[in-house]
């Protein structure tokens, strides 16, 4: 049955071809597209997680939140209130495979412009990249599903996420450094999940190179706390309050 | 007996939407619930099924595992989004803990007569064979006591007789159905037992013909106008 529910979500996801679009696509367009006017090898770099972790972001956050939306003003949520199947299982099952999507994406994003653009691959860049991206990915949409519960409507996700998103990317040394900018901007910034892991991508590429514990637990948190959140608010149809006991 | 409201009391805010209603559903009873729009008839049956908490009152259902063992089709249709009427089936069988195959589920639209849309997006799917396809979702893992809100609204007269025929042929296999209606053909023709409602009381109950007898009316419809009229000349 869980093979069932799994497979579901997994058709579901893919058949999502605009979230497919934004999370694939235009980060394989944009990156070859910014990375073609840059010479030096670190630059390139930088582009290539920084386009991977924005993938991660938009597959995770607007993706899920938009399924959950979707899901739930269609009354969904309500008929499967009536059956026995415990709703932290579903949402489960949802995070899994939207996981696993997500990561199976990115990673191929990251793959692609390090192949293509000559970057040196070793067995520990590849192996570490990959668990950052399950951290990363398993984060955004842990936030996706806040996301979800908080908008009431297609354009309300919009402009959550949007409100999230921009300083995240904004405000993190993605694609430019922040030497030169205000301290504030910078402290904001590494309060963010976003900065985090593009550090963790980025640092992830050298061998030997050590795993920043700090951005690992800050990831780690955001999950928690977001998940938290998400269960505490969570509705099952569109006209319940949020934070009102899920059985009113 | 399945379930056993007493006192059921809803209310939002200052609004009382169902007052003091009692309910029993005995086995193999085909249960219409009629009344005017807003009396209080979803309600109700939402809270039977456990989707609404009362404000007051008690119901006590005959298995604690009664979650398995109900099929609901709710008014609006819900449906998986990118998913086909047959893995939108297969899913839903999932969340009852019920493995079915894909020849099980072709056969229960086929049943309800949808076998040609199984794999057409459920969301694409017309406005019946939604309604059909919601049907088919409440009785494929075989449930006990069967609630139908609106079953028949906006279907055409074939798509309803089908409807018809399915609710008959499921109560000689044993099965309870619940239903709400605005159709007092539908009523006549299906119910073994009608529950009036209005103003969220229940106003009338009983076998259709014996409250026909009791409110001399010729048929429901001038039972239904008569006592819907009488309650609100009250008010």
């Amino acid at each position: 049955m869980l093979k069932v529910q799994l497979r579901s979500m997994l058709v579901t996801s893919l058949r999502d071809k605009i979230t497919l679009f934004y999370s694939l696509l235009l980060p394989i367009v944009l990156m070859f597209g910014l990375a073609i006017y840059i010479d030096k090898p670190e630059q390139q770099l930088r582009i290539i997680c920084g386009i991977t972790a924005i993938s991660t972001v938009f597959w995770g956050m607007q993706g899920i939140a938009f399924q959950v939306h979707w899901q739930r003003s269609r009354g969904v949520y309500k008929l499967l209130k009536l059956t026995p199947m415990p709703l932290m299982q579903f949402i489960a099952v949802m995070i899994v495979a939207r996981t696993v999507i997500g990561v199976a994406m990115n990673w191929s994003i990251w793959l692609i412009g390090m192949l293509s653009f000559g970057m040196k691959l070793t067995a520990w860049s590849i192996g570490l990249t990959l668990l950052v991206i399950v951290i990363g990915t398993i984060c955004f949409t842990s936030i996706g599903f806040v996301i979800a519960n908080a908008a009431r409507n297609e354009a309300q996700i919009n402009m959550l996420s949007n409100l999230l998103q921009m300083p995240m990317i904004f405000m993190s040394s993605a694609f430019y450094s922040l030497n030169g900018a205000p301290d504030w901007v910078a402290f904001v910034g590494r309060l963010l999940p976003f900065e985090h892991y593009t550090n963790l991508i980025s640092t992830m590429q050298s061998a030997g190179s050590s795993i920043s514990i700090l951005s690992l637990i800050v990831l780690v948190l955001y999950i928690m706390i977001a998940i938290l959140i998400a269960s505490i608010t969570f509705r099952w149809d569109t006209n319940q309050l949020m934070l009102k006991s899920s059985t009113a | 007996m399945y379930i056993e409201a007493k006192a059921l009391v809803k209310q939002f805010g200052l609004r009382t939407i169902v007052n003091n209603m009692d309910v029993s559903i005995q086995a193999n009873e085909i249960i219409a619930i009629i009344g005017p729009n807003g009396a209080g008839k979803s309600t109700m049956l939402e809270m039977l099924i456990g989707l609404q908490k009362p404000s007051s009152g008690t119901i006590w259902y005959w298995d604690s595992g009664f979650k398995g063992k109900i099929g609901v089709q709710l008014q609006a249709v819900p449906f998986f989004p990118a998913l086909s009427a047959m893995e939108n089936l297969l899913l839903f069988a999932s969340f009852y803990k019920k493995s079915i195959s894909k020849e099980e589920a072709m056969n229960c639209l086929e049943i309800c007569g949808i076998q040609d849309a199984a794999h057409t997006e459920a969301v694409k799917l017309s406005g019946g064979q939604q309604k059909r396809l919601a049907i088919a979702v409440a009785i494929m893992h075989e449930p006990t006591l069967i609630f139908l809100d609106e079953p028949t609204a906006a279907l055409d007269p074939r798509n309803r007789q089908d409807i018809h025929n399915l609710m008959l042929e499921l109560q000689q296999q044993g099965k309870t159905i619940v239903f709400t209606s605005h159709d007092m053909d539908e009523v006549h023709q299906l119910a073994t037992r009608v529950l009036v409602i209005d103003h969220g009381k229940i106003i009338a109950a009983g076998e259709p013909a014996e409250l026909c007898n009791k409110y001399d009316a010729a048929s429901l419809t001038q039972l239904y106008m008569k006592l819907t009229r009488e309650d609100e000349s009250y008010a």
